[in-house]
């Protein structure tokens, strides 16, 4: 070592006293006049920093919140919808009931109509034939009473009687 | 020696750069430094005697601390009364803040950047002051001497390491000597890995090496330069009357020099604060 020129020798004592007298220098710097000094940009960092948390915290339940109204509304319309349907089915069944009711009350309506009809029509040709019973004895009475033995006159009663038989029967 | 005709201009070189058990302060004096009785570990002696770069490191360490004393006094008082700090405080505010935002945090990262910070702020201030010492009249660098340089280069060498196997963990750090090797059958990844540690333990080394070559060599070459350049003067001193010219002529490329040597004496206290803070980085962001 002692055969370098000066500048390149290696004294170790140098060396030692350079770790004290830095290391004594660090330590003192970093324990008591860096906080002092950058006391403000070291507190703007924790503020930025909390204010970064805050807004995650509020973006994250916002977020949540979000997400609890889109269930809300999604279920809020789907239970909407289910009513809507619920709603129509009954209108339906009301509906179809109310069809069901008019036609068999029609149904009902024509049946009477027809049965009174048919009974009506009976009671007629009852009427008719009973008209035409009487009407053929008076017609007999006369013919009886004028010329009942003519073979001629006793063909056209019987043809007469006949064809109301036929007529009451058609 | 300076009034002799005859100049040794190597010894003078030698002379003013290594280190010395006496300050010099001609023409006003000398002062002898006390000789301590080396100290023996083992075979070690180790001479423990304050020399020239002691005191210039002491006082350097003396000179930031009352630098940043003051600014740290009218910081709090700013902030007593309310106000912004102005003035110096506030200029050494910004140096500070500089040093431990654009140095510091940008390199090992926002992290373990502010944890680091106090020790690349201390380096950077500690190595401008030792850089700046050596350009006034009688003064010296500290970092002109390899002892100095190898010493806070080892500060830095233990920081990076240190850090890292604290932030790695051993596994962690023990992958950063036998590196993982992909894309190998594992008997051949385990034998490339261990062929590769010695480079990776080589690469360790060589970091801590250049920051204290780097620091050495900047700060030496530039007052080599400078006392070289005074040379010429003793050198054509018998000249006559050229030698008022040479004089002259040498003198403002000296102050030329110097001025470059401030710069040098900013710029390599950056770069070592600097590089301590990419090395603690890479190492704090090793897989």
């Amino acid at each position: 070592m002692d055969t370098l020129p000066a500048p390149f020798r290696l004294n170790p004592g140098l060396m030692i006293w350079t770790l004290v007298v830095f290391g004594i220098l660090a330590v003192v710097l970093w324990k008591s006049l860096y906080p002092t000094i950058l006391k403000a940009t070291i507190d703007r960092e924790a503020r930025i920093k909390k204010d970064l948390d805050d807004a995650e915290r509020l973006r994250a339940e916002s977020a949540a919140a979000l997400e609890e109204q889109r269930q809300l509304l999604a279920s809020a319309r789907g239970e909407a919808t289910a009513i809507i349907a619920e709603a129509r089915q009954a209108a339906e069944r009301e509906r179809s009931a109310a069809v069901e009711k008019t036609r068999q009350e029609q149904e009902d309506l024509l049946h009477r109509a027809r049965r009174e009809i048919e009974a009506e029509r009976e009671r007629a040709v009852a009427d008719i034939r009973r008209e035409a019973v009487d009407i053929a004895i008076a017609a007999a009475g006369k013919v009886v009473g004028a010329r009942l033995d003519a073979a001629a006159d006793r063909k056209i009663v019987e043809e007469y009687i006949g064809s109301i038989g036929t007529g009451a029967r058609g | 020696m300076m009034q002799g005709q005859e100049v040794d201009i190597a010894e003078m070189i030698f002379h003013h750069t290594g280190d010395s058990h006496e300050l010099e302060f001609e023409p006003f004096g000398t002062i002898h430094l006390p000789a301590w009785q080396p100290v023996h570990i083992g075979s070690l002696s180790i001479d423990l005697s304050p020399t020239k770069y002691v005191v210039f490191a002491i006082l350097a360490a003396l000179i930031v601390y009352t630098m940043l004393k003051v600014a740290a006094v009218g910081i709090e008082r700013a902030r007593r009364a309310g106000k912004a700090p102005g003035g110096y405080a506030g200029a050494m505010e910004a140096f500070v803040i500089w040093v431990r935002e654009e140095v510091a945090i940008e390199n090992i990262g926002h992290e373990m950047g502010p944890r680091y910070a106090p020790l690349i702020m201390s380096f950077f201030f500690f190595i401008l002051i030792c850089n700046l010492l050596g350009l006034l009249p009688w003064g010296g660098s500290p970092t002109g001497n390899l002892a100095v340089t190898a010493a806070l280069a080892l500060i830095a060498f233990v920081a990076i390491e240190v850090g890292g196997m604290l932030k790695l963990g051993f596994k962690g750090y023990m992958g950063t000597i036998f590196p993982h090797i992909d894309g190998l059958p594992p008997v051949g990844a385990r034998i490339m890995s261990i062929g590769l540690a010695p480079i990776e333990v080589m690469s360790k080394l060589v970091k801590p090496f250049a920051l204290t070559v780097r620091l050495f060599g900047n700060m030496t070459a530039g007052h080599f330069v400078i006392l070289a350049l005074f040379g010429i003067v003793f050198l054509f001193g018998h000249l006559g009357v050229f030698s008022y010219g040479i004089g002259i002529v040498t003198v403002l490329v000296v102050v030329g020099v110097m001025l470059l040597e401030l710069l040098v004496a900013v710029l390599q206290a950056y770069v070592f604060a600097l590089l301590t803070a990419v090395f603690i980085g890479l190492m704090q962001h090793e897989h």
